[in-house]
């Protein structure tokens, strides 16, 4: 170099910048192949993820109909207007209050609660402001895209129940799977719930909560197909890469018949205390064609509302109801069944051999001395045979022939009658009757535990010792009424099948998993005569005289049970009146029980129910009988 | 006042400098293209690179020692683009920057990339001249000073990415003007220690901001910064990096990343990420390398330069590219902080495609002219 000179060494520090630049290239090029080659499918992997989402396609949930084909429940799209968070990152959240309240038409209130309620979460990603948008609404805002790019419209199916809570009991409803649930082995262990291995339950999912919906979820369910797409750094999408369909859930025929059920409905409605349950079935196969449980609710809240603080509020407020309309009375209910007792206690006694059919008289005696107690009949009625102590209702009758049978025998009777067990009914939450034993004597007395004869007279005439759950009653009944034969009451006829659809395969009908009965064989004689006494009830001058039907023979049971004792049986006190029937009496094609809280007489109140959904009955399967319509007076040519 | 072109200059004319910058600045355009498929950046980048072709030229066969004599009138014209730049009439502010000048018809161009070259004058022109001997304070502060002015005026744009670049050209004048060498080890030493200081420091005191810290945190842990916030842009580069595996990602056309937006400015910036993707390890090693054999001609050139200056010229624009590679490429790579510092002949933008292309038509002047006393 011409330069050059020796203070400086220029060379060298030449060569040292050279150094350094090809040192940095070649650390640049170290940190590539560490990128590229060592971690190249880490970073490829991570690139694909960000690139590919997968778009759940929800899967209609099956319908639900009556027997006759009526749509009783249905899904349908409804569209919710939704905040992402993550659009509002650093940004003021009330500025959205105005214009959303304006152009949503909400209230500010309600959408600031919401806002604030959300932000409380310690993760959440989204808001929904509006459910149920209408299409003004979702064109407000795709027309506000620019100013509010934050609003998301999303399609949601939503279920829908019949108004008025009819059959909410029966129905249930669905709702987000709870994280105590998801821990259930029902959700999680597919030797419990084979469902479950193909396709498991995630948070976010909605499953059957209540009734039908819960017991039946697994029928319900379609198959989730999912939509895979290609999207860019803002998420919108660029194309559809792939698409699986989903598969509709199995469609649900109940045994329910609506126009019965509307009738019973109705008719709980008009009754002093609004709080009861009238249930029928068909005793030749325990299919149940009206459930009814009033106080009801309406399910739609937990389907549709549920998820705003207004719906949260009227959920709450259901639950600290102290009627407790929540509850299904027909298996949660226990009641002392009254008089209706005396159905099961005349068949058992006959089957024991405690009477016969030649000799079935036993003293009335205007009740029954135990020691230093006595216990009152209603009337005085000599010394009436079987079908006469029905009839009337005779509770010196009972008391005698219980202290015949004794604690074993009617401990028996309740066990042969499966008095003592869940009906197996496919509802969730099926309580056992309460009956007669000497540990439930101990643990209700705990202060005089030992079985006494006046405790075998207080479980002979269903009060004391004896509550029951109106189904279980009228399972017993109408196994009575067939001669022997007990069905398990079920709600479900048929759960349709499914074609297969892409990859989910077929589903088949299904129908009830538990059609046999539990057979017990009773003696025709002994069979006829009880039948005798139920008839007479209705048709020969008994309690509950006031419903006979011409043409069609109710036999029946009526029944009135104490709430507390005589003469301060008034007001909210009055007794529970209960009315349990199978008909016709020679061969039996419905049965049903009525059961009003707090009203009186069982004939009075409890046997106008049953009769009001057997007019139903008739009207349907017997049209020969239903009243002939009045002759018209007008003349029908024309006038000249 | 270009000189007369000789048989034995054409001979001189150093080709393979110009065909890899050439080479470069065509793969550049065709990466450009990639990145942004739809938009005319790679259209205007070829017009451009025409242009400073010629530009690059006429730059060469020029008598560099006649422009280096008229340095300081560039120097000062310079100086007024970048104050008048701050005036909001005619100072264009984009991303927060004021940093560039409109001009009808042909657009806008950046006055900072175009003051490089009269600083690199100016100093070869101050250091070249001087005695033989260990540099004085005087110098350093002179040399200094030749800096602050451009670099000032640059700051309150504000771009401290383009300010950032002229250290460079500064140091490797003083370097090789006898700067004391343990004043260079004790530089380098205090540097090593007090820029992690500092950094805890502007933490710790909060002078330095939220984002500032998000992007540094980035680079130290990826995995878990937060990179939906400003980590966002060295994540998305690493990720479009690493895609590109060996030879190029196959879904590199209408996947890429940069067409599905996730990486951010592609044309620009990140162009370096683009080029991953796109060829991969492979074609990335032989870009790296095409700069290596450029940045080492243009030493070899330094070396044969007929005098000081000259080399001081060469010197300086090597230093100035190559630290501008090393910040992009690095900040690409998520090695450093995302600073907004173009990447020589590749980044679309007219203006640093021009200044580059004058600093190489000025080491091809030197180089022709090196026989010449």
């Amino acid at each position: 170099m011409k330069f050059e000179d020796e203070t400086q060494n220029l060379r060298v520090r030449m060569a040292v910048i050279h150094g350094l630049v090809v040192a940095i290239l070649l650390v640049l090029g170290v940190r590539l192949y560490f990128l590229q080659v060592v971690r190249g499918d880490y970073y490829a992997e991570r690139a694909e993820n960000q690139r590919i989402r997968r778009l759940k396609i929800p899967a209609p949930r099956g319908a639900i109909f009556d027997r006759h084909g009526k749509l009783l429940v249905d899904s349908r799209s409804t569209y919710n207007i939704i905040v992402a968070a993550e659009d509002m990152r650093g940004k003021d959240w009330n500025v959205l209050i105005e214009p959303l309240s304006t152009g949503l038409d909400l209230d500010p209130g309600l959408l600031r609660e919401r806002l604030d309620e959300a932000k409380r979460q310690p993760a959440f990603e989204e808001v929904t402001v509006k459910e149920g948008a209408t299409p003004a609404d979702i064109a407000w805002v795709e027309a506000h895209t620019l100013e509010l790019p934050m609003l998301i419209v999303r399609e949601q199916p939503q279920r829908r129940y019949p108004d008025n809570g009819t059959l909410a009991h029966v129905l249930g409803y669905v709702g987000e799977i709870g994280p105590e649930q998801l821990k259930q082995p029902r959700f999680k262990d597919p030797a419990v719930n084979p469902f479950v291995k193909d396709h498991p339950y995630r948070q976010g999912d909605i499953i059957g909560q209540e009734g039908l919906e819960s017991t039946y979820d697994r029928y319900l369910r379609g198959r989730d197909g999912y939509r895979e797409v290609e999207v860019d750094s803002r998420g919108r999408i660029q194309r559809e890469l792939s698409v699986v369909p989903p598969q509709p859930g199995q469609d649900i025929v109940t045994t329910i018949d609506l126009e019965m059920q509307l009738a019973a409905e109705q008719y709980l409605r008009n009754t002093p205390s609004k709080r009861g349950v009238i249930v029928a079935i068909d005793p030749n196969n325990g299919e149940i064609l009206t459930l009814a449980s009033y106080p009801t609710f309406d399910p739609n809240l937990f389907s549709q509302r549920i998820g705003t603080p207004e719906g949260r509020r009227e959920a709450r407020a259901l639950m600290r109801d102290p009627l407790t309309p929540l509850f299904n009375r027909a298996i949660r209910g226990r009641y002392p069944p009254g008089s209706t007792w005396k159905i099961p206690m005349a068949m058992a006694g006959l089957e024991q051999g405690a009477i016969t059919p030649k000799n079935s008289n036993v003293a009335c005696g205007g009740g029954i001395t135990i020691g230093n107690k006595f216990t009152r009949c209603m009337g005085s009625h000599g010394s009436p045979d079987v079908r006469n102590a029905i009839r009337v209702s005779c509770d010196g009758y009972f008391y005698r022939l219980g202290l015949k049978m004794e604690l074993e025998g009617i401990m028996k009777m309740v066990d042969d009658y499966d008095l003592n067990k869940r009906t197996g009914v496919d509802l969730p939450h099926e309580l056992v009757s309460w009956t007669p034993s000497r540990e439930f004597k101990a643990r209700f007395n705990p202060r005089d535990p030992a079985w006494r004869d006046i405790d075998t007279v207080y479980a002979s005439f269903g009060q004391v010792y004896d509550f029951v759950t109106p189904l279980a009653m009228l399972k017993t009944v109408a196994g009575i009424g067939t001669g022997g034969r007990f069905y398990t009451p079920h709600l479900l006829k048929e759960a349709r099948a499914v074609a297969g659809v892409g990859p989910f395969p077929e589903r088949p009908a299904r129908g009830f998993d538990r059609p046999d009965p539990k057979v017990v064989p009773f003696r025709e004689e002994n069979h006829r005569l009880v039948m005798e006494g139920m008839w007479q009830v209705v048709n020969a001058g008994g309690t509950g005289g006031r419903i006979k039907l011409d043409g069609f023979d109710i036999a029946g049971k009526t029944g009135t049970a104490q709430v507390v004792s005589l003469g301060k049986d008034v007001g909210k006190n009055k007794d529970h009146a209960w009315f349990v029937s199978v008909a016709p009496a020679a061969k039996p094609e419905v049965a049903a029980i009525a059961l009003i809280e707090n009203v009186g007489f069982g004939g009075t109140w409890a046997a106008p129910a049953v009769r009001s959904v057997y007019d139903v009955f008739v009207a349907k399967t017997h049209p020969e009988l239903a009243p002939k319509p009045e002759p018209t007076t007008g003349r029908t040519e024309a006038i000249d | 006042m270009v000189a007369i072109l000789e048989k034995r200059k054409l001979r001189d004319f150093d080709w393979l400098l110009t065909l890899l910058a050439l080479a470069i600045a065509l793969f550049g355009t065709w990466m450009i293209y990639h990145a942004q498929p739809d938009a005319g950046y790679w259209k205007k980048q070829f017009i451009g690179l025409g242009v400073s072709a010629v530009v690059m030229l006429a730059v060469a066969f020029t008598d560099y020692r006649k422009l280096v004599h008229i340095a300081p009138a560039f120097y000062a014209f310079g100086l007024f683009l970048l104050v008048i730049v701050l005036i909001p009439g005619i100072g264009l502010k984009i991303n927060g920057q004021r940093a560039w000048i409109g001009v009808p018809g042909i657009g806008q161009f950046q006055p900072s990339e175009f003051v490089k070259i009269p600083t690199v004058l100016m100093l070869a022109r101050y250091f070249g001249r001087r005695p033989a001997s260990a540099l004085s304070l005087r110098e350093t502060l002179v040399g200094a000073g030749i800096l602050a002015l451009p670099v000032g005026l640059i700051l309150l744009e504000p771009d401290a990415g383009q300010a950032i670049t002229y250290l460079p050209l500064l140091a490797v004048v003083l370097f090789l003007s006898s700067v004391r060498m343990w004043m260079v080890l004790a530089a380098l030493v205090l540097s090593v220690a007090l820029v992690p200081a500092a950094w805890v420091v502007g933490v710790k005191t909060g002078k330095i901001k939220g984002y500032q810290q998000e992007r540094v945190n980035v680079i130290l842990d990826p995995e878990n910064a937060d990179r939906r916030g400003f980590g966002y842009h060295t994540w998305q580069s690493i990720l479009t990096v690493g895609k590109g595996g060996l030879w190029g990602s196959e879904t590199s056309g209408d996947a890429s990343q940069s067409k599905l937006k996730f990486l951010p400015e592609p044309h620009t910036d990140f162009i370096f990420a683009v080029a991953a993707e796109n060829t991969g390890f492979v074609g990335c090693v032989l870009l790296l390398l095409a700069y290596a054999v450029l940045l080492t001609k243009l030493i070899h050139g330094a070396r044969r330069a007929p005098d000081r200056t000259g080399m001081l010229v060469i010197m300086a624009i090597v230093g100035g590219l190559a630290f501008q590679i090393f910040i992009n490429v690095g900040m690409a790579l998520g090695m450093l902080p995302v600073i907004g510092v173009p990447l020589p002949l590749m980044s679309a933008g007219l203006s640093a495609i021009l200044s580059t292309s004058v600093a190489i038509g000025f080491a091809i002047s030197i180089r022709l002219r090196r026989f010449v006393n």
